[in-house]
């Protein structure tokens, strides 16, 4: 007998029916890309931590890009690649593939407008050194539409702010290519920022790190529907001299920098890999892979409140009040009062970064 | 000792040995491994110094014997990045590549055109750009025909480098020497003896992934794009040299790291022995040869040997030190 979700997806296949939204999928809370034995996965992942579904990716993942309405998801390659492939979240086919435009690639992320209509896509101009937006047509089948320079080398994560008409973009600073693979050349020369452009690619703000912290760079960020921005940096100079590794910051203010003291700062090694905003909008938090870490601050004000240490951690999203977390052994973890509760095991190793669904 | 005692020790030690824990002592490995390099660094950059003092014109056979021998000194210590390498920009000072945007011979052109009397005193000129200061600089006024020529300012300005280049060099060293202590595990910067020990087998890794990526990679550019002319210290012909120099220096370190472990150190000297037998193989100093099929596969040949030595230390030698980091850890975004 033919299941519902074999029927469902073939009559969508036959263009019999509309794009389905998140619920036909068992209505995930995330997606996070893993490793499953040989082979690499996105899943839809549940609040309680579950795999609802998951959808084989061509190679190692990096993030993805879940589009608000359709049970649709981005997933790129790792940077610098230069492809990626629109997934349909309930087939499991490959809707759409992206190509990125000769002279480009992708660095991993991606991010809707609130509609849905159009894709932004960070990029490296490699040739120029150039960070520019790849700006892509969701309705018309992920056209390229144009893009804009992101006033910055090296743009790694971008997002869209809750005024639904400009962007923010976090500018790793990082000069690559790729004939030298992930090699970074340009590390005395590096200067990152945090970008806030008008999707017309006119710059409105730009913060950069204090001086003598041009290593510092800025890499993974969130905003929430305040406008409030929290940004994860990766500082590449003397591991022992690593400044904050987290940024808040809200549009027109001075920059708030968040670190815990002395040896816990520098247990997260000079890096950190993911960032959110608790589920109750009170705390934020940055994870470390290489410190086996996830600390936690005030959202506020940006004093540290405790730590909690996870192997392998580096996957953070709001959880109901406090945070989920996902490591690199298969763990997915509810964070709240500082402790860390296994909601559950896997036998995936889950890769950088948990992508909220709708948010 | 009774016997089932000695049972339990040999079972004991198997079961340790198995889940890798030869732990060399990190004191004796920066005492063997790092410090004579940054001190062989800091004697000849003062031997460089003096020579640019008794003549400093461009062709002087004493003067690039003695660059040579503290660039070589540099190369053999350029994987040791952390420390007091890394204190104000020291490392880039010294060895600014790649130079992506040719800031080095414009830094070099703006204080030779304007004469900048920067040039007459030590501490001003280590407020000189980067770009303009260490080996890399001294590689263009020593033998790029724009830079070599003999004028009072050039001299001045050859000297001055030189000098800034012996006080850095001599700067890392004194440090080095407190900062060894870091490694006993009664210091504070590393927490354990595993963190100790995985600074420096960083230090292996990433210095075989610079010479892989970098030294090896830029010139290759791509199959359709070869980049000869973005070899590392071409002028001097030297880029092949760096390769071996910087393999040296990591197999030495790797060794040592491995010197309980008889069996990863058989297949690390194994898989580096194939790669200096390509370097061998190379045709041209300067990797040349990328833009023509013959030479291009030498040198694809020569980076996949050094890929199977990165990935014989990732694979083996971590595990062995117990500093294996995990799927996310290890990898960076």
């Amino acid at each position: 007998m033919l299941s519902r979700r074999g029927m469902l997806s073939g009559m969508v296949a036959a263009g019999l029916m509309p794009a389905r939204g998140w619920s036909d999928v068992g209505a995930p809370r995330f997606l996070a890309a893993a490793k499953d034995g040989s082979g690499y996965a996105l899943h839809g992942v549940s609040e309680a931590g579950e795999s609802l579904f998951s959808v084989a990716l061509p190679a190692r993942g990096h993030a993805a890009a879940a589009h608000p309405e359709r049970a649709e998801a981005v997933a790129f390659a790792r940077r610098p690649g230069t492809y990626a492939v629109v997934l349909d979240c309930l087939s499991g086919r490959v809707k759409a593939e992206m190509a990125a435009p000769a002279g480009r690639h992708f660095y991993g992320h991606g991010a809707f407008s609130p509609d849905g209509s159009v894709l932004y896509t960070p990029e490296n101009d490699f040739e120029n050194a150039a960070g520019v937006i790849g700006m892509w047509d969701v309705f018309g089948g992920y056209r390229r539409l144009g893009e804009f320079p992101s006033h910055g080398v090296g743009p790694h994560e971008l997002r869209l702010m809750p005024d639904g008409g400009s962007l923010v973009i976090a500018n790793g600073g990082i000069e690559t290519h790729p004939d030298a693979g992930r090699a970074k050349l340009n590390l005395p020369m590096m200067a990152p920022n945090l970008a806030y452009v008008s999707l017309s690619g006119e710059v409105m703000e730009v913060v950069e790190p204090p001086a003598g912290e041009h290593l510092n760079s800025m890499r993974h960020l969130v905003v929430d529907a305040m406008g409030r921005v929290a940004l994860a940096l990766q500082w590449q100079g003397d591991v022992a001299e690593a400044p904050a590794l987290l940024m808040l910051h809200r549009r027109g203010e001075a920059p708030v920098w968040a670190s815990a003291e002395g040896p816990r700062h520098d247990a997260m090694q000079g890096y950190a890999g993911s960032v959110s905003f608790s589920g109750d909008g009170m705390q934020v938090a940055i994870t470390s892979p290489r410190g086996g870490r996830v600390q936690v601050f005030e959202a506020g004000t940006g004093h540290f409140v405790h730590e909690v240490l996870l192997e392998d951690v580096c996957g953070l999203a709001p959880g109901a009040t406090g945070f989920v977390a996902s490591t690199g052994i298969g763990g997915f973890h509810c964070i709240e009062n500082g402790t860390a509760r296994a909601m559950q095991a896997h036998k995936v190793a889950w890769d950088n970064h948990i992508v909220p669904i709708g948010a | 000792m009774s016997r089932p005692l000695t049972c339990c020790i040999a079972l004991c030690a198997s079961l340790w040995s198995g889940a890798g824990w030869a732990t060399p002592d990190p004191v004796a490995v920066v005492k063997s491994e790092v410090l004579p390099g940054f001190e062989t660094l800091a004697e000849k950059a003062q031997v460089l110094e003096d020579a640019a003092q008794a003549d400093c014109s461009p062709d002087s056979d004493a003067l690039r014997a003695a660059w040579a021998d503290a660039f070589d000194a540099w190369v053999r210590v350029s994987h040791l990045r952390f420390g007091p390498a890394e204190v104000a920009d020291r490392a880039f000072a010294l060895a600014f590549w790649p130079d992506t945007r040719n800031a080095t011979p414009k830094s070099l052109q703006g204080l030779i055109a304007a004469e900048d009397p920067v040039v007459e005193s030590v501490e001003a000129f280590g407020q000189v750009s980067i770009a303009a200061r260490g080996f890399y600089a001294l590689e263009y006024l020593l033998f790029d025909p724009a830079f070599a020529q003999e004028s009072h300012y050039s001299c001045a300005l050859t000297r001055a480098v030189a000098r800034d280049t012996s006080e850095i060099a001599e700067a890392i060293f004194v440090d080095w020497q407190t900062f060894a202590q870091e490694f006993d595990a009664e210091s504070d910067r590393y927490r354990s003896t595993e963190e100790a020990l995985q600074e420096l087998f960083k230090a292996v890794t990433s210095g075989l992934q610079f010479t892989s990526d970098t030294r090896i990679g830029r010139p290759m550019g791509s199959f359709d794009k070869p980049r000869p002319t973005r070899a590392e210290a071409r002028r001097s012909e030297r880029s092949i040299r760096h390769v071996r120099l910087s393999l040296e220096a990591t197999e030495s370190l790797a060794l040592a790291l491995a010197a309980d472990a008889p069996k990863v150190a058989a297949e690390i000297r194994e898989a580096y022995e194939k790669a200096f037998a390509e370097i061998d193989a190379q045709e041209s100093p300067i990797f040349a040869g990328v833009d023509n099929p013959a030479g291009r596969f030498r040198v694809e040949l020569l980076q996949a040997a050094v890929e199977r030595v990165r990935t014989v230390v990732g694979a083996e030698l971590g595990p062995e030190l117990g500093v294996i980091a995990g799927f996310n850890s290890q990898d960076g975004d």
